[in-house]
């Protein structure tokens, strides 16, 4: 059944007037993906591409302009519905006046959980915040922040991991922890939905990738599809103008078509070698911006 | 509605560890206090004057509290992006308000019942007679405080805190007006005016402090109405309020 | 959901509709009774002023303050000359107290009416 994906976006737009003046501001075109059963799916794009507010549309804090959004085949508003999502926000912040262990058990509170403060410790222990669980946030420093929220996601133990760059702003020892709860996550049986600027990470622990652009979908697919099985290959050549070596990367098809070209420019081949293809590439090739 | 309780809670104990509460409940108290400082001409009317305007300083430390703990609740929780995880998980957006309001409407009570300690204690020491309504009477002014903080609750969903504070000092003194003097504010749309006036409250309902001043007794039932419309406004008040926040976007 | 939000507005005109001048203008809608009662309680000042000799300075300061025609203040719990805006306080005027309720129960019908309206547009 297609209508029971953890999250099914169907032509999904939003619009927001304009700060100044009369008019919309089109954030998020006709933008359909979905997230299956037990995928982690990584969500990239470049500031403003419309990644939080589709994140925001998921989690039913924007209205839709169009378009249909599910999860589990329900609506986004549905309390049953959000009771098993977990969900990391962008820059996220806590009110000062409280304790990681105070916010731990209020919310738990909130969500009907039966947890104890133990259950609590163990979890402020996996995040790496076992030494700061009497420690008021005001304390916190970002990255403090960050984990608080991954303890405050992962404390109802969701079936749907939305995150909004979760590892942003982090070091990498963190990121590394991240990564890793993400995958031990889903392995219990969570799916994870990643919106992140950080590729490698993406490219790391994601089955599938969506890539957004100026609103709009721009490549949808899993990893292997999207970094494909065509090998590329990087030709250095000297530049005429400057003297300098240049680095091109192509196809293997266009491979000997620009060999001949650069000879028949009396362009000095320095080398041709095979280039692995990461995710930066299929990045930058579908938001266009290597055309440089 | 075990999470709107959990979140009133939650509400109730940062607004306790705010200095915001302390600091008007000590402007009241100081108020009070120079109430009865002021010299009268006799026992009887200085205790008519203590009751009166001491009744009067509780309920403008009602509109005081209302307004500096609730105006920058909804707005801070925006701009610092508390907001964000409890709308987006655990609460509904009428569990947030609601749990909001609970938490500010019974830390608002608990020092509108301080004040009123204060005022007791302050006509025991001129030695000047307590009446009996005067529980009752600060009873009103924590329903008329419950309906000014539903106020500012609704203006906090499209205004800033300093917008905030006009708009409700404004309902405030409107309220308070009868409806001939309302139409005659603008005379020559007096329709408009009468059907703007049916949908303000009659804060007026809640004003006792005169007959209690004078020695008056207030027959029981008049004080289970007005609390009752109270609170009924006060809950048409929030429905007004929530309606605002369901249609906003949270961006 | 129409049919709610059709009801609501007729429930409105018909409750509140009949115009709230006459709910709470007590001067406007007070009974005979209730705006005369002020001559209910008048006295003999004569009388009063026979014993004007017992009266303290602090008494007579109090007069010079006092609204009325003869200038002074009664003890607690009697009306005062002048001080009909008084008595015209929704406490003091039972006859609008059904009023007073039915306009409690518009209201709190409004705000489930409107909880239950935008309810259902949110799930939308």
């Amino acid at each position: 059944m297609a209508d029971v994906h953890p999250i099914q976006v169907i032509d999904l737009s939003k619009q927001f007037p304009r700060k100044k003046g009369l008019g919309t501001v089109q954030a998020v075109s006709g933008v359909s993906f979905n997230v299956q059963q037990g995928e982690i799916v990584g969500f990239i794009g470049h500031n403003g591409a419309g990644k939080t507010t589709t994140i925001k549309c998921i989690l039913g804090l924007l209205k839709l302009s169009e378009g249909k959004i599910s999860l589990w085949g329900g609506a986004p508003a549905d309390s049953k519905i959000r009771k098993r999502i977990g969900y990391i926000p962008e820059n996220p912040d806590y009110d000062d006046s409280f304790t990681p262990m105070e916010y731990l058990s209020m919310f738990a509170s909130m969500r009907g959980l039966s947890g104890v403060d133990e259950d609590w410790m163990k979890l402020l222990k996996r995040v790496g915040l076992a030494r700061w669980e009497t420690t008021g946030i005001r304390q916190f420093s970002k990255g403090m922040r960050q984990r608080m929220s991954l303890a405050i996601a992962l404390q109802s133990n969701p079936d749907l991991l939305i995150m909004d760059e979760p590892t942003g702003g982090l070091d990498p020892i963190a990121r590394k922890e991240f990564r890793e709860i993400i995958i031990e996550e889903n392995r219990r049986g969570a799916s994870v939905f990643l919106s992140s600027h950080i590729l490698s990470d993406v490219e790391t622990i994601c089955n599938r990738a969506v890539i957004l652009a100026g609103g709009k979908l721009m490549a949808e697919g899993s990893m292997e599809d999207l970094l494909g099985e065509e090998h590329l290959y990087r030709i250095t050549v000297v530049s005429r103008k400057t003297g300098e070596e240049v680095e091109e990367t192509i196809p293997e098809a266009d491979l000997q078509n620009r060999i001949d070209a650069l000879r028949r420019d009396n362009l000095p081949i320095v080398k041709v070698e095979m280039a692995l293809k990461s995710l930066e590439d299929v990045f930058l090739a579908a938001t266009g911006k290597d055309s440089q | 509605m075990k999470a709107v309780f959990t979140f009133s809670l939650m509400t109730l104990r940062m607004l306790f560890r705010k200095r915001t509460l302390w600091g008007i409940l000590l402007v009241i108290l100081l108020a009070l206090a120079g109430i009865a400082a002021v010299p009268s001409f006799d026992v009887s009317n200085q205790g008519r004057f203590v009751l009166d305007f001491g009744l009067f300083g509780i309920e403008v430390g009602a509109l005081l509290l209302a307004l500096g703990l609730a105006a920058n609740l909804y707005p801070r929780d925006r701009e610092t992006r508390t907001l964000m995880p409890l709308i987006a998980v655990p609460l509904s957006r009428w569990q947030y308000l609601l749990g909001r309001f609970f938490g500010a409407a019974l830390i608002q009570a608990a020092a509108l019942l301080v004040t009123c300690l204060g005022l007791m204690l302050i006509l025991l020491f001129h030695k000047l007679p307590i009446p009996g309504d005067l529980l009752p009477a600060t009873l009103l002014i924590i329903v008329e405080g419950w309906f000014l903080l539903s106020t500012v609750f609704f203006f906090s969903f499209f205004t800033s805190p300093p917008l905030n504070w006009p708009l409700t000092t404004m309902l405030f003194i409107v309220s308070q007006m009868s409806v001939s003097e309302f139409v005659g504010i603008l005379p020559s749309a007096p329709g408009l005016m009468r059907a703007v006036r049916m949908l303000l409250p009659h804060a007026d309902v809640f004003h006792i402090k005169d007959p209690i001043a004078h020695g008056f007794e207030i027959e029981p039932v008049y004080f289970l109405i007005a609390i009752f419309y109270g609170l009924c406004y006060s809950a048409f008040m929030l429905s007004v309020a929530l309606a605002v926040f369901r249609g906003r976007d949270l961006k | 959901m129409r049919w709610l939000a059709c009801s609501l507005a007729l429930f409105i005109v018909f409750s509140v509709g009949s115009g709230c001048r006459t709910d709470y203008d007590i001067a406007d809608v007070a009974p005979e009774e209730h705006l005369e009662s002020e001559d209910h309680h008048d006295h003999d000042h004569d009388h009063e002023h026979e014993n004007e000799h017992e009266h303290s300075i602090d008494e007579e300061m109090e007069e010079a303050h006092a609204e009325g025609p003869s200038g002074h203040v009664h003890g607690a719990g009697e009306r005062n000359h002048g001080t009909q805006w008084f008595f015209n306080q929704p406490w003091a005027a039972p006859f609008i107290w059904g009023k007073l309720f039915r306009d409690a129960l518009t209201f709190l019908f409004l705000a489930v009416g409107i909880f239950l309206v935008t309810r259902r547009r949110r799930k939308i």
